[in-house]
């Protein structure tokens, strides 16, 4: 009688886990995933009918592990993403080789989609957003919010706020030499009708007003993820809070003539002791950017970065931000491209940085309860995307390492938080 | 006096004269000197030294304006309002005509902070004349330095009711108006504009455009321009601008009311129509576009534009049959009436009647030659029509076009050494060139016809080297064809067959290439052509309408031929058929076989299309 109970025992528990998870789908991430991009928006779409996800880090270029269902399958499929039907012990093999403690490697569990506002304007701007594009390839739900929007509080109804090209010290991008241009006219019709509207003199006070509400945001948990003059442009207006750094061509008065020695540094996320370009002309908003890479370096075949490796088990947000199916991501120009290293302040962490020059590419930090996250440069996959160029078609870079790290950052919030191992 | 006393007396006296002058020049050189030194150090951003030097130079020179001027600047760069208002204050006290230093005082104050006192110094400037226009454009332009726009636009209207002129800052205010998002307002100063100045229409056009950025924005345009053509109905430019507003809304249909007011009351003689029609044509609306042609034939034969206006007419109208898919017969072989082609060639036709001079007749003339032989199936009509180009036409590009189109009405009527002639004439004459090519590739298909393959191959080969031509893929398609199908005979008996029943096929012979392609595929079942004689005779079922078996052969070929070429594109074809009879579940289904089944296809992205749009999403 006992050994049969024993027998049942044994049953049961050699068992259980194989019908718990009888089948699973594997997304690959490394090289045989066909469309990386399209993979991350059906995690998305899994997540949001409250789908179980196991994010793989670093196993297989970051893959993600699900329940087997016929409807999954089909979205797979329509969707063009490749994946393996693994039974349970297969499955089990890879947990147990992923949360092995003689790999790099961690399981993180994603439990619910963040939802995600998109920063930028209703009008439309001759050059393309990066993310934006990632996002509507991937077929991940977000929503476009503005300076009103911002300054009427609409932040607190999203967990993740992404920044492009945009210029928070109300100079317009420095587009001074489109200044007869009609979308030029119109941008800065509409910032100005924007600052009076909500009670500003000139722009610059807006767009300040702008980035201590979400300064604010992040303080109180929220995920920031900038991208190109977005990042660097950023931190500027926080150091300028108590000056005017903007040239009159700008906003009608001069720079402030003692506006260096007033900048305030303790403000800002990620950089320090950078001075503003107060040259209305030149196409830069700071000595934050190291601008465009040497001449020798200046070609789309031999001009990369490389991501930092983390420990999966103990720095998994830098982990999750660095899901790659490569070390080396091809190079990419924007207005801002890589930030100076001398001038991140040393409790950011650097996430990935152009090899021998002294320079970062992109870097996460936290502020308060929160994070952000900077990645230079406008479009991984258009080496210098001027303006007015057509946007980038992504069917044609499914693959795309570059784009890969944006999204990284929409699963990131999605994950459940564990306390550190440390 | 002596000769010699005068010129001592003279030299004396000048000498006397000349010393204070000697002196003032002394002096001006030394401020030059330091002005050019304060300047540089401006040019440093040494601010607070150069201030230092021009302070003292304005002091020893206060009516020097420039020194003034750069004082008054470098206060500005430092931010100093109050001493350079002081200046100000200073310099208008002296000056006879205060109104440029009062706005000047004011754009200070503004820059300062104070709004309040800014206003009151604008206020003052205009008191100063309120009756000139110079003084209001002067306050203008001081405001839009600092892009005040809504005090300018006060500022303008003030200015003409003051001087109860109407016709003043038109084009300021309609730009002022535009940049506050006034875009109602803006017409209403472009209408005034327009009142005074009809030629102005093309400048406010290009001035408006830049600003019709939303729908809504043209649509408050549009309420006060339609307000102005019913206040003045017979103000020809303010009707052209609302056509031209309606256009950029996308509103044909009222855009042709409007069209049609101007042609009748300007006595256009359809000018204006047929120029309207062909925007509309453009903007894809076919429909408005041929009742802008249609019009202008009806009131206007006579017109120069009445010739054209029919040809476009007709091209119109076989866009439109092309777009919505429209078909002459049914699938039974049953004509069927009033479609769109037999409106085009109805009005080809009427050109050539009403029109026998035209430049363009040897074009209609063909253009109804290719639309016998290929939509109406009218062969001897067709082969009558285009031999008339070739003949009467020669050296025309309609003659080259013709002779095109008989080589290939020959090859359908089997006489294909007469097509051979046709299109070898032609390739000698033309060499390169779309035509060219397709001629080209019509020799290769003749000689695949004939089982001539080595020939068929070589013109292929010659081909598919310019990628850039639209035949070059066919004749990669002909070529791997050529290449996979030979054998198991020296002869190529299968490949033979299959050619000859694919010129059945073009021929519109459809059961005798059915009955042959059974026979074949009964007696060589296992050849390698065995999968595109299933694709053809699917393709055969489904041209004769016979959906539902043609739906069922597609179905078998990935079941008979797994690893074959064909399979995802056998499904997909089979989808397409249930999709287009109703059969909206099962094409979902057999769709998803094809990525399921052919994941690595060419195809997939087209199905995943398909899926999409039959689950109602937005492609």
């Amino acid at each position: 009688m006992m050994m049969t109970r024993n027998v049942i025992l044994f049953l049961f528990l050699a068992f259980v886990p194989s019908m718990v998870r009888a089948q699973d789908i594997l997304i690959p991430m490394d090289e045989s995933q066909s469309d990386h991009l399209k993979a991350y928006g059906v995690t998305f779409w899994a997540l949001e009918r409250s789908m179980d996800v196991d994010w793989l880090l670093n196993y297989r270029g970051g893959s993600f592990l699900l329940t087997r269902q016929s409807d999954l399958e089909a979205e797979l499929r329509v969707r063009g993403v490749h994946f393996e039907v693994i039974n349970g012990s297969r499955t089990a093999a890879i947990i147990s080789e992923v949360e092995s403690d003689a790999t790099n490697t961690a399981v993180v569990r994603l439990e619910k989609p963040p939802r995600i506002a998109v920063y930028a304007p209703d009008q439309t701007l001759p050059w393309d957003d990066a993310v934006l594009l990632a996002l509507n390839y991937a077929e991940v739900p977000y929503e476009m919010i503005y300076d009103d929007d911002v300054l009427q509080g609409a932040l607190d109804e999203y967990d993740w706020l992404h920044l492009h090209h945009e210029d928070f010290t109300g100079q317009y991008g420095k587009f001074f030499s489109f200044r007869s241009t009609a979308w030029y006219i119109e941008q800065q019709r509409q910032a100005e009708m924007a600052a009076r509207r909500n009670g500003f003199r000139k722009v610059s006070e807006m767009k300040l007003a702008v980035v201590q509400r979400i300064r604010a945001y992040v303080g109180g948990g929220g995920f920031l993820f900038a991208m190109c003059s977005g990042t660097d442009t950023f931190d500027i207006a926080l150091a300028a809070a108590q000056t005017d750094i903007v040239p009159a061509e700008y906003d009608g008065d001069p720079v402030d003539p003692d506006a260096v020695s007033r900048l305030d540094y303790s403000n800002t996320f990620a950089f320090t002791d950078f001075r503003p370009e107060f040259n209305s002309r030149e196409y830069e908003h700071s000595d934050i950017d190291a601008g465009l890479p040497p001449q020798p370096l200046r070609n789309p075949a031999v001009d990369y970065f490389t991501l930092f490796e983390f420990s999966a088990k103990y720095d998994q947000v830098p982990t999750m931000l660095t899901q790659n199916h490569v070390a080396t991501v091809k190079g990419f120009i924007g207005q801002t491209t890589n930030f100076r290293k001398p001038l991140v302040k040393p409790n950011v962490v650097i996430l990935a940085e152009a090899p021998g020059r002294n320079e970062v590419r992109y870097l996460h930090g936290t502020f308060g309860e929160g994070t952000f996250t900077f990645y230079g440069g406008h479009d991984p996959e258009d080496y210098q995307h001027f303006v007015s160029d057509e946007p980038t078609d992504l069917s044609l870079h499914k693959q795309s390492p570059g784009y890969r790290l944006i999204l990284n950052n929409i699963l990131f919030p999605a994950a459940k938080k564990k306390k550190q191992k440390t | 006096m002596q000769p010699t006393l005068r010129f001592l007396t003279g030299i004396l006296l000048a000498s006397i004269l000349w010393i204070p002058v000697l002196q003032a020049q002394n002096l001006e050189e030394s401020q030059v000197g330091r002005f050019q030194l304060a300047e540089s150090f401006l040019r440093a951003a040494q601010y607070e030294r150069a201030i230092g030097m021009l302070e003292t130079l304005y002091e020893e020179s206060p009516g020097t304006h420039v020194f003034y001027e750069r004082l008054r600047e470098a206060y500005e760069s430092v931010k100093r309002y109050d001493a350079a208002i002081a200046l100000v204050d200073r310099k208008m006290a002296t000056e006879s005509a205060p109104t440029s230093f009062l706005a000047e005082k004011a754009r200070l104050l503004f820059l300062k902070g104070d709004e309040a006192g800014a206003r009151a110094q604008w206020d003052a400037a205009i008191a100063t004349n309120p009756s000139s226009p110079s003084v209001y454009l002067l306050v203008y332009r001081s405001l839009m330095d600092l892009r005040l726009f809504d005090w300018a636009i006060d500022v303008l209207e003030k200015g003409r009711t003051s001087m109860d002129n109407e016709t003043l800052f038109q084009t300021d205010l309609a730009y002022l108006y535009n940049l506050t998002s006034q875009p109602a307002k803006a017409v209403e100063k472009y209408l005034e504009l327009l009142s005074l100045n009809q030629n102005q229409l093309s400048y406010i056009k290009s001035q408006l455009s830049q600003f019709l950025t939303s729908p809504e924005a043209i649509e408050e345009c549009l309420v006060v321009a339609r307000d102005g053509v019913a206040r003045e109905p017979l103000n020809r430019a303010y009707r052209e601008f609302l056509g031209w507003l309606l256009v950029e809304g996308d509103a044909f249909r009222e855009a042709l009311e409007v069209y049609r007011g101007i042609d009748r009351l300007e006595r256009e003689q359809g000018r204006m129509l047929f120029g309207f029609g062909l925007v509309a044509a453009d903007g894809g609306a076919w429909d408005v576009a041929l009742e802008a042609f249609d019009e202008v034939l009806q009131r206007y034969p006579e017109a120069a534009s009445a010739p054209e206006a029919m040809r476009g007419l007709a091209m119109m109208q076989e866009k439109w049959a092309e777009e919505v898919g429209e078909r002459v017969f049914d699938t039974a072989g049953n004509r069927l009436e009033s479609s769109h082609w037999d409106e085009a060639l109805a009005t080809y036709q009427r050109f050539l009647i009403e029109y026998p001079q035209h430049p363009q007749y040897p074009d209609v003339l063909r253009r109804i030659g290719a639309l016998q032989q290929d939509v109406f199936f009218d062969l001897p009509a067709a082969e009558t029509v285009l031999t008339e180009v070739v003949s009467r036409y020669p050296q025309t590009d309609a003659a080259d076009q013709a002779a095109y189109d008989l080589g290939r009405l020959a090859v359908t009527e089997g006489r294909l050494e007469d097509a051979r002639m046709a299109f070898t004439r032609l390739l000698t004459r033309l060499r390169t060139g779309d035509l060219a090519d397709l001629a080209r590739y019509e020799l290769a298909l003749l000689h695949f016809y004939q089982g001539d393959f080595e020939a068929a191959e070589s013109f292929t080969r010659a081909m598919q080297e310019n990628t850039s031509t639209d035949v070059a893929n066919n004749a990669i398609d002909m070529k791997v064809l050529l290449i996979e199908s030979m054998g198991p005979d020296s002869l190529n008996t299968p490949l033979r067959r299959f050619a000859r029943i694919q010129l059945l096929t073009r021929q519109r012979d459809y059961n005798v290439a059915e009955h042959q392609l059974d026979d074949l595929m009964d007696e060589f079942g296992q050849h390698a052509l065995a999968d595109d004689m299933m694709m053809q005779k699917a393709e055969l079922q489904a041209r004769s309408g016979q959906s539902e078996a043609a739906i069922s052969t597609f179905l078998q070929i990935p079941l008979l031929f797994p690893r074959g070429f064909f399979g995802a594109r056998a499904l997909m074809l089979a989808a397409d058929l249930q999709t287009e009879i109703g059969l909206e579940e099962d094409a979902l289904r057999t769709y998803q076989r094809v990525l399921t089944e052919f994941p690595g296809s060419l195809l997939i992205p087209r199905v995943r299309e398909s899926i999409r749009r039959l689950r109602g999403e937005n492609v």
